[in-house]
């Protein structure tokens, strides 16, 4: 009977299997097929005699342009992601605290509003007013602060700016529900023992949302470092991302396997960085389970 | 008499069954009519060559070869060429620029000619559209120069190497070498202009550091807007991307160089694995028809490539469409461009980094 009770499948795996079957079609099939083709000379399915090469590797070691293109991509993904914490962690403790549901419903509209505009639009939204004719350059010379225009576009620093208003609401909506979750009586307790209001969040509330700061950071970081749209138009194609790079190789140079390459290295590169920014915090916070 | 009664009344259900059977028949008809007709498929750009072929030129092709035209106006065509099968293509024709037709080419997935017994009109063509540096046959040239605003009080632009003039910092303007034809063909010329002839990729690379600070798009639409906004003062473009504007009273200027223009042609080509072939070379003739090459040159301004077409004054002034004139254009070797595209891309992406 027991036995029976054992293997009598798990009604609840029948409903677990058409969103596995949905990942293992659209996630892995794709990413196996991507690290088969990076290793290969050709299309297999289109050409007759393709063998197995590690030159599309060896391309992106043996020069160090690339690697360039890599530490160019992390560095906008990680100053996203800092920037994204420093706005949005405030903003989200505000929204998670605040007593008024008219203060809290309207600071969640402000939050969601710029994500009812495409990316698209947005980013030239932030083109009209970062560009030499743009509205901060030109209201800058016309007060005769500045002569020439700042160079406030095709800089990380542009970029950065325009990939930081899309993602704070990804980072706000994240740290609020953590952060909703920590008893206020914690702090409250903390204060009644003599600590200061701001020793009180620092040994307090800080530590209990690094679960949200975590993966608020994760979600801005991923979602940053594989960002087309905004390096694009806001880098003026003078700061070369990975993303712009897999685009230019297969829209361009036609080399499918170079640009899979390129798109296995940022997925190594984008793992190995979740799982250290894991273990960072896990062993910062205390929480092993996070290993 | 009953039965009579009742299968002839008009029921509810009956009454939906017949709305929905006619509404389904409706809006099916056209495809059903059509669907023993065979499909064109081609590629094509948007804009206004886009509007015209769907509004007046296409289903004029449709309606004389009793056919159904399907285009693919998303960019880029090659790797989704690339990516179908040989004996089955995405496409029967590919419209694109020549450096894309070369590569096409050297894949096999283009046929490198165009058989002039199947395209009569390929007779009438001027020598650049068939010549050794175009796969396929060019059915329309634009010119490459340099667009400038006439409203800043540059002087007088004739030759490339003002470009070059640092009255022009900060407000000159140029491609993305590695995606788009006119910054590739431009490298070329800084090879001529410099150096010892188009392959003198070294001078080009000096002359292309020299250019800095630049201002660079991946397509002539975005340089368009630059130029309009006032973004850009002088700027690599094509004639089509200022004569486009003709009438709008926009303080722009096209400036063909001393030293010539840059040709950027308009090129068909068939697939081989293609089952259409007999309508995929009567599509090639259909469109270098004088009538057809006169409606697409006055609506987007490119030249049309038939010495027969007779344009009116307005667009003749304008465009290539003499011998004399069409002389002037200078052709890229793509072939020898393609084969060195990875070493020139990876040069001029460091060359314009920030």
């Amino acid at each position: 009977m027991s036995n029976a009770a054992t293997t009598r499948p798990n009604g609840l795996a029948l409903f677990i299997l058409p969103s596995a079957l949905l990942f293992a079609l659209f996630f892995f099939l794709p990413i196996g097929l991507m690290a088969l083709m990076s290793v290969l000379t050709g299309n297999p399915v289109v050409m007759p005699k393709v063998a197995f090469t590690t030159r599309h590797y060896g391309r992106m070691i043996g020069d160090p342009y690339y690697l360039e293109v890599i530490w160019t991509t992390i560095r906008i993904g990680l100053v996203t992601t800092l920037v994204a914490l420093a706005i949005g962690y405030p903003l989200a403790h505000w929204m998670a605290r605040i007593k008024s549901r008219t203060g809290h419903a309207l600071l969640l509209m402000a939050v969601l509003a710029p994500m009812l505009t495409g990316i698209v639009v947005r980013t030239f939204a932030w083109m009209t007013l970062l560009s030499d004719k743009g509205v901060v350059n030109q209201t800058l010379i016309s007060l005769g602060l500045i002569a020439q225009p700042l160079k406030l576009m095709y800089t990380e620093t542009g970029i950065v700016v325009g990939l930081v208003h899309i993602y704070v609401p990804f980072m706000v909506l994240t740290l609020t529900g953590v952060i909703g979750r920590i008893d206020e009586r914690l702090e409250q307790a903390a204060e009644n023992l003599g600590a200061s209001p701001l020793r009180a969040f620092l040994e307090v509330t800080l530590p209990l949302s690094l679960p949200g700061i975590l993966a608020g950071s994760l979600l801005v970081f991923a979602l940053a470092i594989s960002a087309y749209v905004t390096p694009i138009l806001l880098g003026g194609f003078q700061i070369m991302t990975l993303p712009i790079l897999i685009y230019q190789q297969i829209s361009a140079n036609f080399n499918v396997g170079f640009a899979a390459a390129l798109g296995i290295v940022l997925l190594v590169i984008s793992l190995l960085l979740v799982i250290a920014y894991n273990r960072a915090l896990g062993l910062v916070s205390g929480q092993r389970e996070l290993q | 008499m009953m039965k009579a009664l009742g299968s002839s009344r008009l029921s509810r259900r009956r009454f939906l069954t017949a709305s929905a059977s006619l509404g389904i028949g409706t809006i099916a008809a056209p495809y059903v009519a059509r669907a023993d007709d065979p499909t064109l498929r081609i590629t094509g750009w948007g804009g206004k060559w886009g509007e015209i072929m769907k509004a007046e030129i296409g289903p004029a092709f449709e309606s004389e070869f009793k056919c159904k035209l399907q285009t693919d106006s998303a960019f880029p065509y090659l790797p989704k060429l690339q990516a179908s099968s040989r004996s089955a293509p995405i496409y029967d024709v590919l419209h694109t620029n020549s450096n894309e037709q070369w590569a096409a080419a050297e894949m096999g997935l283009v046929e490198p000619k165009i058989d002039p017994k199947l395209v009569p009109n390929l007779a009438d063509v001027y020598p650049y559209a068939v010549s050794d540096k175009i796969v396929g046959v060019s059915i329309f040239t634009s010119a490459i120069g340099l667009g400038m605003r006439t409203d800043k009080g540059y002087g007088n632009v004739t030759s490339w190497k003002e470009l070059w003039d640092t009255k022009y910092n900060g407000m000159r303007g140029g491609y993305v070498i590695p995606v788009n034809s006119l910054g590739q063909a431009f490298l070329m010329m800084c090879g001529t202009l410099f150096g010892k002839g188009q392959t003198d990729l070294d001078a080009a690379y000096t002359a292309l550091e020299k250019l800095k600070p630049i201002k660079i798009v991946d397509f002539t639409g975005a340089m368009e807007k630059m130029l309009l906004s006032g973004e850009v003062g002088l700027c690599v473009i094509h004639d089509s991307g200022i004569y486009r504007y003709d009438g709008q009273n926009q303080p722009t200027d096209f400036v063909a160089p001393s030293e010539g223009v840059l040709s950027l042609e308009q090129v068909l080509t068939i697939t081989p694995g293609s089952k259409m072939k007999e309508l995929a070379n009567a599509y090639v003739n259909y469109m270098l028809r004088p009538e057809v090459q006169k409606r697409l040159a006055e609506t987007v301004w490119y030249s049309p490539a038939n010495r027969r077409v007779k344009l009116d004054a307005k667009y003749d002034a304008k465009l290539l469409t003499t011998p004399e004139k069409v002389s002037k254009l200078i052709q890229v070797d793509w072939k020898w461009y393609n084969e060195r595209k990875d070493e020139i891309d990876q040069r001029v992406n460091r060359i314009f980094r920030a």
